[in-house]
């Protein structure tokens, strides 16, 4: 009853105050709670629009606009800040703060669920989906038009093709179904975890990688993040012995975490090692 | 060796419950040590066995004291029988006697031969063989208490502290240990035992040691520390005293109601 | 009461045991390799792929299991002996869990990535206060309910501290690494990990084992013990420092395992006729077997992401734990 109550109360205080500005074509105050679509907003928005960002992208080891957003409201995902920064538009990932959508949707507050493309059409129409909401779909249109540009560079052709696995914190690699998969294959490489009937990001135990025989290993590239059990996979005494018969590609885990023109850039990693000597 | 208190004072939160205690004991003797409850003996014992550090005085064995002996050498020339000792785990009754004989096992070596004889010795001298595979759990309060002294005895020691050995046993048993306390003095080992019998005490100890309030009131032969006016002033209670096989006997008899005697 | 078998066959049996299931341990992982031809490569100094896994996985991953469980074993036996209670596990009473919140400040504040042993070190810190307090609050005679009662208390002090801890940390994994450090795992350890620890816990194996003929006498109690011939406060001392390096390393490496040092120690007591000294060494060889085939369970029942391993010891121990607790309250 008290929960209903408070419901009616903030639907009527967003009605009366402020949100009648939400239908205008480009909204106002977009806030994003999620990682990616911070990414999104801060390249494609007029800074104006940006209310607040999450947390997230201001921690510099995961951010590609960390030093873009040093004088944006951060938030954490929680649906009182965001209603607090009185937003037109709230961008938000379909997997990560559901709890605070939901309360956003009940109280009226128009809400963009951004997907987690697992390939590049899907990031185009992600691209495009997020431009067109904050009102700047020509924005939109030239970054997927750079993307496009970077990602039809010539790939090498080689046989056999070189064998790779990605191999993230936790032993957890990216599977089929993946972006990082698509953009492997794009490459011109062989995803190894492909092989192993994997989910699309499914955890692996050392051994069965080392032994599916890979050339190459793709691992986070700056690990001076804080100490975690999670990352000691990756400085394991094993990697070290494999020596000249694996050699370890490393990509910043920011460069393709999320769907932006950053992954272009982990592209141009990919093709320039699977093009190289073995 | 002797074993010589020396003006010991032992406190307990910050009671005095032995309090200037001078004593010698000498090997052959059987000396029992008596008094009412809270009088100190078990106190007094634990310091004679170098078990409590004495606040006054000090405990000397053959003139020297525990720390010039050394703890080890010391658990070789004495044993002690703790007064409510009970075996934690369910161990094997003759497991329990075996402990005796770990003063004289070098460390590492498992036990020798001459180990099994003195279990097998002790285990006879305190009428436990019957019962020697068993189980502690399994046996009653006074079988128990018979393995426990077998324990002690299983030392060799030449001195034997026993707390109330007899406590828990029945009669025969009583006597059969008591005898058996007897022959080892006899054998020229320093036997003292705490008893509240009186009977059993004056009719097998050579010497008496009556304690009340922490001090020491009657030391000598029985017939000279149990006297009418030791056992009021001690316990409270008067003796009946016969003859029975030629032996005398002692037993307490009534309680002295200590308003009566205010009264008369 | 059956007569227990004699003592060096029980002990050589056990070691079998160890053995067998060790070499089990190194033949079954995730992909299968030819062991006989991975060894033949280590030995003529090839390094293949097999050798390899061999040598710095599968290897590294077997000892620590073996070194973990005698540690677990040993030091439940000891405890339960110095304590006289048949529930002192490391486990139980909130040692292991002290060692995690150790081992957690000295990951987590980054002193063990430039001060290798800072890892064991945090371990043994941790263990060596909450055994030492245990002993404090619960160490003379045998008071089940205190002791429990001040190992829940030490348990959930040391877990809401790991958990606090681990929050603070700016780590984005803290969520999912305090399963780690609560239920224990083999995964991914190396040898790394073997050279630091091992030494550290042979050397609290030693002052444990040295204590066994003190661990028998002490059944009789303390001043039984003393007139016996043992110096009761270094004993004590022993026993806990032994302990704190035993488990300390252990759960710096593995995490907490659980319920090791309570069911190996009360399996084996019938066996070896109850007497305390000579439960430690029996008790470290099936501590060892019971990580080792645990170990080897998580990993051949294909639940992924592979389960923790203190979830099998739990599943095992927890049962038996209620049911000792039982068999206590009826004999009370």
């Amino acid at each position: 009853m008290a929960e209903r109550f408070l419901a009616f109360v903030l639907a009527a205080a967003c009605l009366g105050l402020w949100c009648g500005s939400a239908a205008a074509a480009a909204p106002a105050r977009v806030v994003s709670i999620n990682l990616c679509t911070d990414e999104l907003l801060v390249q494609l928005a007029d800074p104006a629009q940006v209310a607040s960002v999450s947390w997230l992208s201001a921690a510099s080891a995961g951010s590609n606009v960390a030093d873009r957003v040093m004088d944006v409201p951060q938030n954490h995902g929680f649906a009182e800040e965001v209603v607090a920064a009185r937003p037109d538009l709230v961008l938000a990932g379909r997997y990560t703060a559901r709890a605070a959508v939901s309360v956003l949707r009940r109280i009226g507050v128009p809400v963009v669920d951004a997907d987690a493309p697992g390939t590049l059409d899907q990031v185009k129409a992600e691209i495009r989906r997020v431009a067109d909401a904050i009102g700047h779909g020509d924005r939109g249109d030239a970054m997927i038009a750079e993307l496009e540009r970077r990602m039809s560079r010539p790939t090498p052709v080689r046989t056999p093709k070189l064998r790779a696995a990605v191999l993230r914190p936790n032993g957890f690699t990216a599977g089929p179904g993946s972006l990082s998969d698509e953009l492997m294959r794009r490459a011109g490489l062989v995803n190894v975890a492909a092989e192993l009937k994997l989910d699309t990001y499914g955890q692996l135990p050392l051994e069965t990688i080392i032994l599916a025989g890979v050339d190459l290993l793709i691992v986070d590239g700056d690990r001076a993040g804080p100490p975690a059990i999670a990352t000691e996979v990756l400085s394991h005494p094993i990697l070290a012995k494999l020596g000249d018969r694996v050699r370890v590609v490393k990509i910043p885990p920011r460069l393709w975490t999320c769907y932006g023109p950053s992954i272009a850039d982990a592209y141009d990693i990919l093709v320039d090692a699977a093009g190289s000597a073995p | 060796m002797e074993i010589a208190a020396e003006n010991l004072t032992v406190r307990l939160g910050g009671v005095a419950r032995v309090d200037r205690v001078s004593l010698i004991l000498r090997p052959g003797e059987l000396v029992g040590l008596i008094g009412p409850n809270g009088a100190g003996k078990t106190t007094l014992f634990r310091a004679l066995a170098g078990l409590r550090e004495p606040d006054e005085g000090a405990v000397r064995y053959g003139g020297r004291t525990l720390a010039d002996i050394g703890r080890r050498t010391m658990a070789r020339r004495l044993a002690y029988l703790e007064q409510t000792s009970e075996a934690h785990w369910p161990l094997r009754a003759d497991h329990v006697v075996g402990l005796g004989r770990l003063p004289h096992r070098r460390f590492g070596r498992a036990a020798a031969a001459g180990d099994a004889a003195a279990v097998d010795r002790a285990l006879r001298a305190a009428d436990a063989c019957a019962f020697r595979e068993r189980p502690m759990s399994a046996l009653s309060g006074g079988e128990r208490a018979r393995v426990l002294l077998a324990r002690a005895l299983a030392v060799e020691s030449e001195w034997l502290l026993a707390d109330e050995p007899v406590a828990a046993l029945d009669p025969a048993h009583q006597l059969g240990v008591m005898e058996r306390l007897h022959e080892a003095a006899r054998r020229g080992i320093g036997v003292v035992v705490v008893l509240h019998d009186l009977t059993l005490a004056s009719r097998f100890c050579d010497r008496l040691v009556l304690m009340a309030g922490g001090r020491v009131i009657g030391d000598g032969a029985p017939a000279a520390v149990l006297t009418d006016s030791a056992a009021a002033a001690a316990y409270g209670v008067t003796l009946a005293r016969a003859v029975a096989h030629g032996e005398p006997l002692v037993a307490p008899w009534r309680r002295i109601d200590p308003h009566l005697e205010r009264n008369r | 009461m059956s007569p227990s078998p004699p003592y060096a066959p029980l002990a050589g049996a056990l070691a079998a045991l160890v053995l067998v299931a060790f070499v089990a341990s190194v033949r079954i992982g995730y992909a299968t390799i030819d062991v006989g031809g991975a060894l033949a490569d280590l030995l003529a100094g090839r390094t293949s792929l097999g050798a390899l896994v061999l040598m710095e996985l599968r290897l590294p991953r077997a000892i620590i299991g073996a070194l973990v469980g005698f540690s677990l074993g040993l030091a439940g036996a000891a405890m339960q002996g110095l304590l006289r209670n048949p529930l002192a596990d490391a486990g139980v009473i909130g040692v292991s869990g002290a060692a995690a919140f150790g081992a957690v400040m000295a990951f987590y504040s980054g002193l063990s990535a430039s001060f290798g042993l800072a890892l064991p070190t945090g371990g043994i810190l941790g263990a060596g206060v909450a055994v030492a307090l245990l002993y404090a609050l619960a160490g003379r005679g045998s008071a089940t309910m205190t002791l429990i009662l001040a190992g829940v208390a030490i348990s959930s002090l040391a877990g809401a501290l790991t958990a606090l801890a681990l929050n603070l940390s700016p780590n984005p994994y803290a969520a999912t690494e305090v399963m780690f450090w609560l239920m224990g795992s083999l995964a991914d350890r190396s040898m790394t990990h073997v050279q630091f620890a091992a030494p550290l816990l042979i050397a609290g194996w030693l002052m444990i084992l040295v204590c066994g003929p003190a661990l028998d006498a002490l059944s009789l109690g303390e001043d039984t013990a003393t007139s016996l011939g043992f110096h009761m406060a270094r004993v004590r001392l022993l026993l806990i420092v032994g302990t704190a390096l035993a488990v300390g390393p252990a759960v710096a490496v593995t995490g907490a395992i659980g319920f090791v040092g309570l069911v190996v120690p009360h399996l084996l007591r019938p066996l070896v006729g109850g007497r305390p000294g000579r439960l430690l060494l029996v008790s470290g060889l099936g501590g060892a077997a019971l990580v080792l085939a645990a170990d080897i369970a998580v990993r051949v029942v294909g639940v992924r992401p592979e389960l923790k391993l203190g979830v099998v010891t739990a599943l095992i121990g927890a049962p038996f734990f209620l049911l000792l607790l039982w068999r206590l309250r009826r004999e009370a």
